[in-house]
C-alpha cells in the first residue's frame, strides 16, 4: 500500500472518507478478501473504486493532448537526411491535406537536437526543460494512426476508432475503475483559456456509456467552477438538510421510477456536487503551493503561466485520487501549415516548463509510478514545405510521436522509428489500438472486462481492433504465456 | 487467456468467445505470443449500418456485397481521384478481374491468388489504420472463390458516377411513401388511433402490449410540457381531474393548441433545427444579428396558426422569390415570406468580421447553409460530398453543387454581400416617406444648432475681448485668427493668459454656463421631437438574389473553391430524383432565377421520399422521447433504420393528406393509448426492450435547460407572459457566467459599474433571451444547451454535478425558489401542511400524499427551529427562511426535472 499511501492520506485528511468507500479502498489494496461478485451486468452506475482484473500499475492518468499535431520532425524526431536535402524535391508521394499549398520540397528541422540526460535522447532546443527529465519519458517515435484529419485523428487517439460518437478514454477508465476520490469528479478536463479543441465537447463525452462518466469541464478562468459556492447563509448545516430532505424526495422519487439510470445518476451527481464545493475549492486553490513549486511550473512566466497553474492544478487533482484528467491545448494550438518558425517557439514556451515539471513534480511526490503521463496530439506533420510564402508543414497521421511517463512506463527510453525523411512510422510501430491496449494493461484491465451491452452486442474501448500491449516499453511486462 | 488470469464476467467471456469463432479469425498481425489475442465483440460500426450483407447461404453478388466494402474502403485513391493508384480502379468487378500495373487484383474462384484479396487481409491494404472488418473480408474471400460474380452485366464506364446500383437505390428511405393498411391486433380496445395498432401489433408479436393508462395529473403534466413547455397551474389540474365528460382530455388538447404557449414550444424544436441565433458566430467577435428576432416571431406565429408545413417550408426556402420586385411597400403577409428567408440566413457567418479571410468565410456560409437545409428538411448529411463522393450514400459530388447551384444566385461567393448589407427594410413606402422628411428635417435642425452655435462662440468672444485694452484686442484678434500651429511663442503665452481667445463650441460652456445649458436642452428636445416622426427602423434578416447574370456553379475538386472544375447545374439530389423533375436555372416568368421556389415545390409535392418521413419522425421524437428513427438528422444508411417503418410511412402520407397540419398530427399523436401509458416499466417489457423502441411505455424524460427555466420562473409567478419582439440581452458578468443583463462593458471589456434595469423583460421565457453564440446563458448551458454549429438535430441529455451546482448555488435559482416562497406563504397562508401542499402542486403538479406533507411539514419545522437563533424570535422571522429552503428542494428535485 506505500506507493500510493500519500494520495490516500490527502483523500482522507482533508475531507474525510465515509465508511463505505474506506472498505472499498481497503478491498482494493488486497486487504480484505473477497472481491465483489461478478455481475453479469451492472445496472446501477457509480464512482465507487473498483478493482481492475490484475494487480494495476498505473492509477491516473493525466494526458496532456496537444490537439492539431505537432510537428514530431521539429520537437522529438531528428532527420539528419532531410538536413542533407533540404529544399529539394522528393518523388514520394504524400497525403495533402491542404492541396493547393502542398509542395515535395523536403523541409529540414530549423532547429537543433541534442543528446539529453543519461540515455542521450536527442530533443530538440526548443524543449529544454523536457531535456531535464529525458531520463524519466518514455518518447515513442513509431505513431502511426494512418489518418490525416484532426477529427479523425482525435477520435482515433482519444476513443480509440476514427468514428465520432464513441465514449472518450476517460469515460471508459472511470467506468472501469471509479473513483478514489468521492469529494471530486473522477473524470476532469482542464480546457485553454483561448478556447475548446477541435470536436469540442466530444472530447471528453461519456458517448454509450452512461452519463455519470462524462468528463468535469473546469473552466479555464476564475471561476473555475461556475456555481461552486453557495451563498453564506446556506453554507455548511442549512444546504446540508435542504440536500438531505432533496433527496429524501428523490428517493420517493426514485422508487416508483425502478430501473431509471438517470434519476440515480442524478441523485449522485448532487451529492458529488455538494462535496465538491469544499474539496474542489481546496483542490484547484494553488495558493498554498511553494514559491519554488510555482516557479518550477513556470508561473512567473507570461507564456507558461496559464499552462503551468493546469499542469499544478492537475497534480494536485491526482494527487487527490481522481483517475483522470486531461489537460487541453487551445483550438488548433499546434496546426502549424504556415509561419511554422514563429508559432511553433511560441507554442513550446507555452508547455515546456510545465510538461517537464509535472514530471518532476509528481516524481519527488512519490506519484509518478502510479501515475501515467502522457503528452501527444492526433497525429505529426509532413517532411515538406506547405506553403513556400510563409513556411509551414501539413498533416501526417502515417508517422508521428507522442511521449508517456511513469506509472510502469521505462524511462529514458526511446521507442520506434520513422523512415529517413521521418515520413511513415517503420519501426516498432505503435497504433492507436495499441496504445490503448497498454493503457488497460498498465491499469490492470483486461480489454473484454471493460465493456458495456449495446443494442447490437457489446461495445468496449478495443471493440475487437488487433491492439497489442506495447512491451518493449513497459517496466512490468506481460508474462508469456 | 492465460491460466490463472483471472476473469470476473466468465459468462461475458463464452459470449464473446462465440461471437469470436463466428467472426472467423482476425486477419492482419498474429499475436505476439505473450498471450492470447483478446476475445473480440463485435466490430463497433454503427447499429443499423446494414449496407454489408452477412455471409449467409445466399450467392453473393458483387453489386450487393462487394461493392459497398470497396466502396467505403478503396474507391477514393482506386477510381475516383484523378490519379488512379497503381492503375487498378476497383469500381466495376470487370475492372478488378483485369486489374492495375500490378497485375489481376480478382482472380474468380481463387481468393488466394487474388492480390486484392491478399494485400487486404495482410493489413498492407488500406493504407490507413481502417482495415477491412473480418466479415467483410469473408464476404471477399467468398465471393472470389465463388466466381466474383455480379448481378447483371456492368455498365461500359465507371465514370457514369451518377448510375448508381439498384442496390443503393434500394435504401429504404430514398422509396416513395406508402400508405400501409392498418394492422388488426388482439386487443382492438386499446386501439384509439391507428397508430396504436401498428405498435401494438409489434408489440403482441413479442407477448406484450401497452401498460395502463397514466393518472390524470401525470397526463396532464406530461401534456402540458410537451405542447407548452410550461407545468400546468393547480387550478388548469384541478379542472381536468374534475372533469367527467367523456371528451375531457380532447378538450384540454384543444385548448393547450390554441394556447399561444403551445407556438413558443413547438418553434423552439425548429428554431434548433435551423440553427437559430442573435449573433453571427465564425469569429471571437461574434457580431450580434440585431434583427434575426424576426425569423423567431415568424416561426412561432407560423406554429400557432398552424401554418400547412408545405407552405411554411416554400416561404422559408424561397419566400424572396413570391414577393415581386423590388422589395417595397409589402404587405404584412410579403413581409412574412422574406423575414421566412431567414432559415437560410441562420448559419454562422463571419463575412461582416474584419477578421475572416474572406472567400473561406464565404464558402463556410454556403456549405453550413446546405449542412442545415439537408439535415433538417432531408434528415441526409450531404455536406460529406462536398470534398468527394459520400462514401456511405449514393450521392456525388456533383450532387453536391447541384445543390449548391441552387443557393449560387443568392449566395454569389464572387459578389458577395455582408450580414448589414442583406438586410431588407420593411417600412412602407409612406413609412419610408415619412423617414426621409424627418432626416431632411433633423438635418436642417442640426444645421440651425450649428448656427446658433456658432453665433453664441462669436458674440461670448466679442464680449470678453471687448474687456481688453484696445490694443491686446487687436492681439487677441490676430491670435484667434492665426492657425494654431503657426502661432508664435508669444502668442501662445497670449493664449494661456486669456483662454477666452480660443473659444470653440466645445469650450463655450466654460464662460456661458448658463446660456449654454438653455441652448442645449432647446435644442435636444427639438431634436428628440423631430427624431420621433421617423418610423423605428424594421429589417428583415434575409436571402434574396442580387440583380444581374446568373452566377455559374463549379464543382470545386477536393472541396477547395481554388480549384473549380466542371460548371453544374441546379438540381435534386440523383438519388432522390427517380420522377426526373427539372430545376430550371432560370425561370423566365419570375424576377429571380426560380430555382429555390421549383426545389422548394419539389419538395413538398407530396412525392418526395424523405421530407414528409423526416418531419414526422421530428414530431414524434419531441412526443415520444425518441424518433421512430433514432438519428433525426441521418436517414442514410448510416443512419438507424426506422423502428416502425409502417407506420412511419401511414403517418407521413397521413400528414400529407391532412393538409401537412401540424396541429391535427399533434392530436392524433397524444390522443393514442400508446401516449396515454405510464411510464412504468415492467421486467418482462424491458428485458424484450431494453430501449423502448416498441413503446410498452411512456419514456421518463429530463426536461430541456429552455423548460427548466421557464418552469422556475412558473412556480414562483413571476413568469413574464409577452409573446415577440426584440430579444432579452445577455452580458458576463464580474465572475464569468452569462447572465441576464445589459452589456455595460467598455470597449476593452471592462465592466463599468453600470447597470441597465430591465424590469419584467428579466423574467421571460428563455425562447427570447438573446441567443448569442459565444455567450450561452449560465442557466441553461448546464443541461445540453446545444452549440449552434451550425444547427442542432437533436438535444442531449446529460446529468453532471455542473448541473446540480447550478440548481443548489445559482443566484437566479436561489432567486426564484425565494420568489416561489413569497407566492406559497401569501396563497397558502401560515398552515404549514397547505404551505406544502400548494408549492408541490405548484412545482411538481400532483398532490402529495399524506406521508410527503407530514415529511414535508416535518421538515419546515425543524428548519424553523434550525433557523431560531433564540427562544424570542418572531414566527415570521423564521417561517420565511424555511419555506424558502422547502421551495428549494422542490425546484432542484427529480419529480421537477423529469416529465414522465
Amino acid at each position: 500500500m506505500s506507493h500510493f499511501t500519500r494520495r490516500h492520506l490527502l483523500a482522507q485528511s482533508a475531507f474525510g472518507l465515509g465508511g463505505l468507500a474506506l472498505l472499498d479502498l481497503l478491498r482494493q489494496d488486497g486487504a480484505l478478501a473477497a472481491p465483489p461478485k461478478p455481475e453479469l451486468e451492472r445496472r446501477d452506475y457509480d464512482l465507487k473504486p473498483r478493482l481492475p482484473a490484475r494487480a494495476p500499475q498505473a492509477r491516473a492518468l493525466i494526458s496532456m493532448f496537444m490537439q492539431g499535431g505537432p510537428s514530431h520532425l521539429d520537437l522529438f524526431d531528428p532527420k539528419p537526411e532531410l538536413a542533407n536535402h533540404h529544399l529539394q524535391e522528393t518523388k514520394l508521394r504524400f497525403q495533402q491535406d491542404n492541396t493547393e499549398q502542398a509542395s515535395q520540397k523536403l523541409y529540414a528541422s530549423p532547429w537543433k537536437f541534442l543528446p539529453r540526460g543519461e540515455c542521450g535522447m536527442a530533443l530538440s532546443e526548443l524543449l529544454p526543460h523536457l531535456g531535464q527529465v529525458a531520463d524519466d519519458i518514455c518518447l515513442i517515435r513509431g505513431m502511426h494512426t494512418g489518418t490525416n484529419g484532426h477529427e479523425t485523428g482525435i477520435s482515433a487517439m482519444n476513443t480509440g476508432r476514427i468514428l465520432r460518437g464513441r465514449p472518450a478514454l476517460g469515460a471508459w477508465f472511470t467506468y472501469g475503475l471509479g473513483s478514489e476520490n468521492r469529494n471530486l469528479p473522477a473524470f476532469v478536463v482542464l480546457t485553454d483559456p483561448t478556447g475548446i479543441p477541435v470536436l469540442g465537447v466530444e472530447n471528453w463525452q461519456n458517448g454509450w456509456l452512461p452519463s455519470l462518466f462524462q468528463g468535469t469541464v473546469i473552466r479555464p478562468r476564475e471561476p473555475r467552477i461556475l456555481n461552486l459556492d453557495p451563498p453564506a447563509h446556506l453554507r455548511g448545516a442549512p444546504q446540508g438538510r435542504t440536500l438531505a430532505y432533496l433527496q429524501r424526495l428523490n428517493q420517493a422519487h426514485s422508487a416508483r421510477h425502478p430501473g431509471e439510470h438517470d434519476l440515480a445518476a442524478r441523485m449522485q451527481s448532487y451529492e458529488l456536487a455538494a462535496r465538491m464545493q469544499l474539496a474542489a475549492a481546496e483542490a484547484l486553490d494553488i495558493s498554498g503551493e511553494s514559491a519554488e513549486t510555482h516557479r518550477l511550473y513556470g508561473l512567473d512566466h507570461d507564456d507558461s503561466r496559464d499552462y503551468g497553474t493546469r499542469c499544478l492544478i492537475a497534480r494536485r487533482l491526482v494527487e487527490r485520487g481522481v483517475r483522470f484528467v486531461q489537460i487541453h491545448t487551445g483550438n488548433q494550438t499546434w496546426d502549424h501549415h504556415g509561419g511554422i518558425q514563429r508559432t511553433l517557439p511560441k507554442v513550446c514556451r507555452k508547455i515546456d516548463q510545465p510538461g517537464a515539471a509535472l514530471v518532476m513534480d509528481l516524481k519527488r511526490r512519490g506519484l509518478l509510478d502510479t501515475t501515467l503521463v502522457h503528452w501527444g496530439g492526433e497525429m505529426g506533420r509532413l517532411p515538406v514545405v506547405q506553403n513556400e510564402a510563409d513556411i509551414g508543414r501539413d498533416h501526417n497521421g502515417q508517422g508521428f510521436s507522442m511521449w508517456l511517463a511513469g506509472g510502469g512506463v521505462k524511462g529514458g527510453l526511446v521507442h520506434g522509428e520513422t523512415d529517413e525523411i521521418g515520413y511513415k512510422a517503420v519501426q516498432d510501430t505503435v497504433n492507436h489500438y495499441d496504445y490503448h491496449a497498454t493503457l488497460l494493461y498498465l491499469f490492470g484491465l483486461e480489454p473484454q472486462q471493460l465493456t458495456i451491452t449495446r443494442p447490437n452486442g457489446f461495445g468496449s474501448l478495443l471493440d475487437g481492433q488487433p491492439g497489442q500491449v506495447v512491451a518493449k516499453i513497459l517496466e512490468r511486462p506481460p508474462s508469456p504465456a | 487467456m492465460s491460466p490463472g488470469t483471472p476473469f470476473r464476467y466468465p459468462a461475458l467471456a463464452l459470449l464473446a468467445g462465440l461471437l469470436f469463432a463466428f467472426a472467423g479469425p482476425v486477419p492482419g498481425r498474429s499475436a505476439t505470443g505473450q498471450r492470447d489475442a483478446p476475445a473480440s465483440p463485435p466490430s463497433g460500426r454503427r447499429p443499423g449500418a446494414t449496407a454489408l450483407a452477412a455471409p449467409s447461404g445466399r450467392e453473393l453478388l458483387f453489386e450487393r456485397d462487394v461493392r459497398p466494402i470497396l466502396k467505403a474502403h478503396c474507391w477514393q485513391c482506386h477510381g475516383e481521384e484523378d490519379t488512379i493508384q497503381g492503375g487498378l480502379d476497383t469500381r466495376l468487378a470487370r475492372l478488378l478481374v483485369k486489374g492495375g500495373r500490378s497485375g489481376a487484383a480478382v482472380v474468380p474462384g481463387n481468393p488466394n491468388d487474388s492480390r486484392l484479396y491478399r494485400r487486404v487481409a495482410a493489413g498492407e491494404m488500406p493504407p490507413g489504420p481502417k482495415k477491412l472488418s473480418a466479415r467483410e473480408l469473408r464476404t471477399l474471400a467468398e465471393w472470389i472463390g465463388a466466381g466474383a460474380r455480379t448481378a447483371r452485366p456492368e455498365p461500359a464506364a465507371p465514370s457514369a458516377a451518377d448510375s448508381f446500383t439498384d442496390e443503393e437505390r434500394a435504401h429504404w428511405s430514398f422509396q416513395p411513401i406508402t400508405t400501409p393498411a392498418v394492422p388488426r391486433v388482439k386487443r382492438q380496445d386499446r386501439v384509439r388511433a391507428p397508430i396504436d395498432a401498428f405498435l401494438l401489433a409489434r408489440l403482441e408479436a413479442k407477448g406484450q402490449g401497452f401498460g395502463p393508462e397514466a393518472d390524470r395529473e401525470t397526463l396532464i403534466r406530461r401534456l402540458y410540457f410537451d405542447l407548452t413547455g410550461l407545468p400546468p397551474s393547480p387550478e388548469a389540474v384541478n379542472r381536468f381531474t374534475a372533469d367527467v365528460s367523456p371528451d375531457a382530455y380532447e378538450k384540454l388538447v384543444d385548448d393547450l393548441l390554441a394556447s399561444p404557449e403551445y407556438g413558443e414550444r413547438w418553434a423552439r424544436h425548429w428554431l434548433d433545427v435551423a440553427g437559430y441565433a442573435d449573433s453571427d458566430g465564425y469569429s471571437e467577435q461574434d457580431s450580434l444579428r440585431p434583427w434575426a428576432y424576426q425569423y423567431r416571431d415568424y416561426v412561432i406565429r407560423a406554429f400557432n396558426a398552424d401554418r400547412p408545413w408545405n407552405e411554411f417550408l416554400v416561404e422559408q426556402l424561397a419566400g424572396d422569390e413570391l414577393v415581386p420586385a423590388p422589395n417595397r411597400d409589402l404587405t404584412p403577409e410579403q413581409a412574412d415570406r422574406l423575414i421566412a428567408t431567414g432559415f437560410l440566413r441562420m448559419g454562422p457567418d463571419g463575412t461582416g468580421a474584419s477578421d475572416a479571410d474572406a472567400p473561406t468565410a464565404r464558402n463556410q456560409v454556403i456549405a453550413e447553409t446546405i449542412k442545415i437545409t439537408s439535415t433538417a428538411i432531408l434528415g441526409l448529411s450531404v455536406g460529406c460530398a462536398q470534398c468527394h463522393n459520400h462514401r456511405y450514400d449514393p450521392i456525388t459530388q456533383v450532387d453536391y453543387y447541384r445543390v449548391r447551384a441552387l443557393f449560387a444566385p443568392a449566395y454569389d461567393w464572387k459578389k458577395w454581400r455582408t450580414p448589414a448589407q442583406r438586410l431588407v427594410s420593411l417600412w412602407s413606402d409612406a413609412e419610408r416617406d415619412r423617414a426621409a422628411a424627418a432626416d431632411r428635417e433633423l438635418q436642417a435642425l442640426s444645421k440651425q444648432r450649428q448656427a446658433e452655435l456658432d453665433a453664441i462662440v462669436q458674440s461670448t468672444f466679442e464680449r470678453e475681448v471687448a474687456k481688453l485694452p484696445n490694443d491686446a484686442q487687436q492681439i487677441a484678434r490676430t491670435v484667434r485668427s492665426t492657425p494654431p500651429a503657426q502661432r508664435t511663442p508669444a502668442q501662445k503665452q497670449f493664449l494661456a493668459q486669456h483662454p477666452f481667445v480660443g473659444v470653440d463650441g466645445a469650450s463655450v460652456a466654460r464662460f456661458r454656463p448658463d446660456k449654454l445649458a438653455e441652448f442645449t436642452k432647446r435644442w435636444d428636445d427639438l431634436i428628440a421631437a423631430a427624431g420621433k416622426a421617423r418610423p423605428a427602423d424594421r429589417f428583415a434578416m434575409c436571402l434574396t438574389e442580387a440583380p444581374g447574370p446568373l452566377p455559374p456553379t463549379h464543382l470545386f475538386a477536393r472541396g477547395d473553391f481554388q480549384q473549380p472544375r466542371q460548371e453544374v447545374a441546379p438540381g435534386e439530389l440523383s438519388v432522390l430524383n427517380r420522377a426526373g423533375a427539372e430545376i430550371p436555372s432560370d425561370d423566365p416568368s419570375l424576377p429571380t432565377s426560380g430555382r429555390r421556389l421549383a426545389y422548394a415545390r419539389h419538395l413538398t409535392n407530396g412525392r418526395h421520399p424523405l421530407v414528409a418521413r423526416v418531419l414526422v419522425n421530428r414530431f414524434w421524437l419531441h412526443h415520444f422521447g425518441q424518433g421512430l428513427v433514432s438519428t433525426p438528422g441521418d436517414f442514410g444508411t448510416q443512419g438507424e433504420r426506422p423502428s416502425h417503418p409502417e407506420l412511419l410511412d401511414w403517418l407521413a402520407s397521413d400528414f400529407m393528406a391532412g393538409g401537412w397540419k401540424l396541429k391535427r398530427l399533434h392530436r392524433l399523436l397524444v390522443c393514442s393509448t400508446a401516449y396515454r401509458q405510464t411510464s412504468r416499466r415492467r421486467s418482462a417489457l424491458d428485458a424484450l426492450d431494453p430501449e423502448n423502441r416498441l413503446l410498452g411505455r411512456m419514456p421518463v424524460r429530463r426536461l430541456e435547460a429552455e423548460t427548466i427555466r421557464d418552469s422556475l420562473l412558473a412556480a414562483s409567478g413571476r413568469l413574464t407572459r409577452k409573446l415577440y419582439g426584440p430579444p432579452v440581452p445577455v452580458s458576463p458578468d464580474e465572475g464569468g457566467q452569462v447572465i441576464i443583463a445589459v452589456d455595460t462593458r467598455d470597449g476593452s471589456g471592462r465592466p463599468t459599474g453600470k447597470f441597465v434595469p430591465l424590469g419584467d423583460e428579466e423574467f421571460r421565457r428563455s425562447i427570447y433571451i438573446q441567443m448569442r453564440r459565444t455567450m450561452p446563458l449560465g442557466v441553461l448551458e448546464p443541461f445540453d444547451l446545444p452549440p449552434l454549429s451550425p444547427n442542432c438535430e437533436r438535444r442531449a441529455s446529460s446529468t453532471a454535478p455542473s448541473q446540480a451546482l447550478l440548481m443548489l448555488n445559482n443566484p437566479f435559482v436561489l432567486q426564484q425558489a425565494s420568489l416561489f416562497a413569497d407566492r406559497v406563504r401569501r396563497q397558502a397562508g401560515a398552515d404549514l401542511a397547505t404551505q406544502c401542499r400548494l408549492a408541490w402542486r405548484l412545482a411538481l403538479g400532483h398532490t402529495p400524499s399524506l406521508r410527503e406533507v407530514e415529511d414535508g411539514v416535518a421538515f419546515l419545522r425543524d428548519e424553523q427551529a434550525a433557523n431560531t437563533p433564540n427562544a424570542e424570535a418572531k414566527p415570521a422571522e423564521v417561517a420565511l427562511p424555511a419555506l424558502t429552503r422547502f421551495c428549494h428542494a422542490l425546484v432542484a428535485s427529480n419529480a421537477f426535472l423529469y416529465v414522465e
